[in-house]
């Protein structure tokens, strides 16, 4: 047995796992979403496009839309919000960084669906949040707060922010201080260091954790479902759906390629720079 | 700028309030899951009541029941497998290596409704019925790509020589794997395991698509509580929940430690590479 065989025998059980149950799979979606339903409810295949004129009707191109515009809000929430605190520990942690970041992980691993019903709890018209306003003489009546956009992202920018802080913190910190010091003796203004030094230093980072949000986020349908209402649907709802309520498989899976080839262009650049070894990979 | 002005006062604050933001919805579950009364706005008093309420109820401990198994069939599973595939993927220089690595972040990448989905599709199209068993098998598919890049975060930092200076010593190449490579790796494949426990413990979205009648996890079952209006027990369900996987999360961090290596627990969480 040679060298490079005796090790590609390690790789064939889970290569082979993935491609039979994850990679030949997509293509059965891709398959099914040229068929129609047959008179008993059930998918059949074919070869119309069918379901695909009915994907860019007027009744769901706006929530396609709707959820490439809420989770590339909830990328720009999240760079932004974590940019400061991916900062913060990795250059001014000091000897606390790994409890911050320990700390920063642990409600990630506290159920997606419990974690949002928690704002549901919070953000509801009699919820905690409205009482306290209104205890405090802060507004008249409860505000509506839950089923709005607001709400909706919010729950999304709460449910992944994670992913965008650990591969900022990861760049953060291997980029070398002593670039900023000489960043500070060329510009002088901390602004500017930061635009034409620590941001480019940080790029990687920056670019690994917007597509690992924006990915999920596209496809989520928790926080529409929890926090939203019809009018905040995303296609993650429009697919389920299809899949459980309506029970049109093949429209579903019509709708699920769409989202795929809008999500493709983002997978394929991660792909590629990660098999370069530039990306953060999580 | 002198050094003790240099120190943001602004990042501190900053990164307290996220923190603050991450951490007061999940101390409102666990608060009100000790509420006395139904109310999820005020604090009547301390009780039990809704654990109680929980673990009277038949269905939700099957639930509970069946979420463990499912999670401990997924953790041995994709364990073996995906050591196996870091192994590979490292050591085997060839083409083939090369597009396994990139097949194998597909699923990590993918979102999990679109992985739903594809197993459904599958499942339904072999005429295997939606059971315990399809969840596990739909569950070790993204969890092998997780201990795989785990495990070979902590393979990079180990060279080659050892096993070489085992083979010399008479051991076959199987056996340098098995009393060399395996025991150096062990921290980590530990580590992966628990970790993938918990996120299989988790794991809403593909237990949902692929749950039969029967049987259904936790999760499932969490969700058709919350979609059939508020109750408290979901209160002491997340807050059960969350003992369970964050225990198997802080063993993932701790175990690294207990074999010397200091960083190495964070880095199995946050995925860093060595």
């Amino acid at each position: 047995m040679t060298h490079k065989r005796f090790w590609e025998w390690f790789i064939f059980p889970g290569g082979i796992w993935i491609a039979l149950l994850f990679a030949i799979p997509l293509f059965l979606v891709l398959a099914l979403s040229f068929g129609h339903v047959d008179d008993f409810g059930r998918g059949v295949y074919g070869f119309s496009l069918d379901n695909y004129k009915d994907v860019f009707d007027a009744t769901y191109v706006p929530v396609l839309l709707r959820s490439v515009g809420y989770a590339l809000a909830t990328v720009v929430l999240c760079l932004l919000i974590g940019y400061p605190v991916a900062y913060f520990i990795a250059r001014y942690g000091g000897r606390y960084r790994y409890a911050l970041l320990a700390a920063l992980v642990i409600p990630f691993f506290v159920n997606y669906l419990v974690r949002t019903y928690a704002w549901v709890a919070l953000l509801a018209d009699q919820g905690l949040v409205n009482n306290l306003l209104v205890d405090w003489g802060l507004t008249e009546s409860p505000i509506q707060m839950i089923n709005t956009p607001y709400a909706v992202i919010g729950g999304l920018v709460y449910g992944y922010i994670i992913f965008m802080i650990l591969p900022l913190y990861g760049s953060i910190e291997r980029m070398d201080p002593s670039v900023i010091e000489a960043g500070k003796d060329l510009y002088g203004s901390p602004l500017q260091t930061f635009i034409h030094v620590t941001l480019p230093a940080t790029q990687a980072g920056i670019l690994a954790g917007c597509v690992l949000v924006f990915l999920p986020a596209v496809g989520d349908f928790v926080s529409a479902q929890l926090l939203g209402g019809p009018d905040t649907y995303m296609v993650g709802n429009l697919i389920q759906d299809q899949f459980f309520a309506a029970s049109n498989w093949p429209f579903g899976s019509a709708l699920t390629v769409v989202m795929m080839i809008f999500l493709a262009v983002w997978m394929v650049f991660y792909l590629r720079r990660a098999s370069k070894g530039e990306a953060e990979v999580l | 700028m002198s050094a003790p002005f240099y120190k943001p006062r602004f990042l501190k604050v900053f990164t307290g309030l996220v923190y603050l933001y991450l951490f007061i919805p999940i101390a409102i579950v666990v608060v009100f899951s000790f509420n006395s009364q139904k109310s999820l706005q005020v604090m009547e008093g301390l009780s039990f009541r809704w654990y109680t309420e929980f673990f009277n109820d038949p269905t939700l401990m099957d639930s509970l029941l069946t979420s463990v198994q499912i999670a401990l069939l997924t953790m041995v599973i994709s364990t073996i497998v995906g050591t196996a595939l870091a192994i590979g993927l490292v050591r085997a220089h060839s083409g083939t290596a090369k597009g396994f690595n990139i097949l194998m972040l597909v699923p990590l990448i993918t979102p999990e409704i679109v992985a739903g989905i594809s197993a459904l599709l599958i499942f339904s199209q072999l005429g295997i019925a939606l059971s315990i068993w399809t969840i596990v098998i739909a569950h070790i598919t993204f969890s092998i790509s997780y201990v795989t890049i785990v495990v070979r975060g902590r393979l990079a930092s180990i060279g080659v020589e050892v096993e070489e200076a085992a083979q010399d010593l008479g051991a076959s190449k199987w056996q340098s794997v098995r009393l060399v490579l395996v025991p150096a790796l062990w921290p980590a494949i530990v580590a992966a395991g628990l970790l993938v426990f918990a996120l299989s413990f988790d794991d809403f979205v593909l237990s949902f698509f692929t749950t039969g009648e029967d049987a259904q996890p936790l999760p499932v079952r969490i969700w058709s509580m919350i979609r059939f209006g508020v109750s408290p027990t979901i209160n002491a369900v997340g807050t059960l929940m969350m003992v369970v996987s964050i225990s198997a999360v802080a063993l993932a961090v701790l175990i690294p430690r207990l074999f010397g290596r200091r960083e190495s627990g964070v880095k199995v969480l946050t995925g860093a590479e060595e």
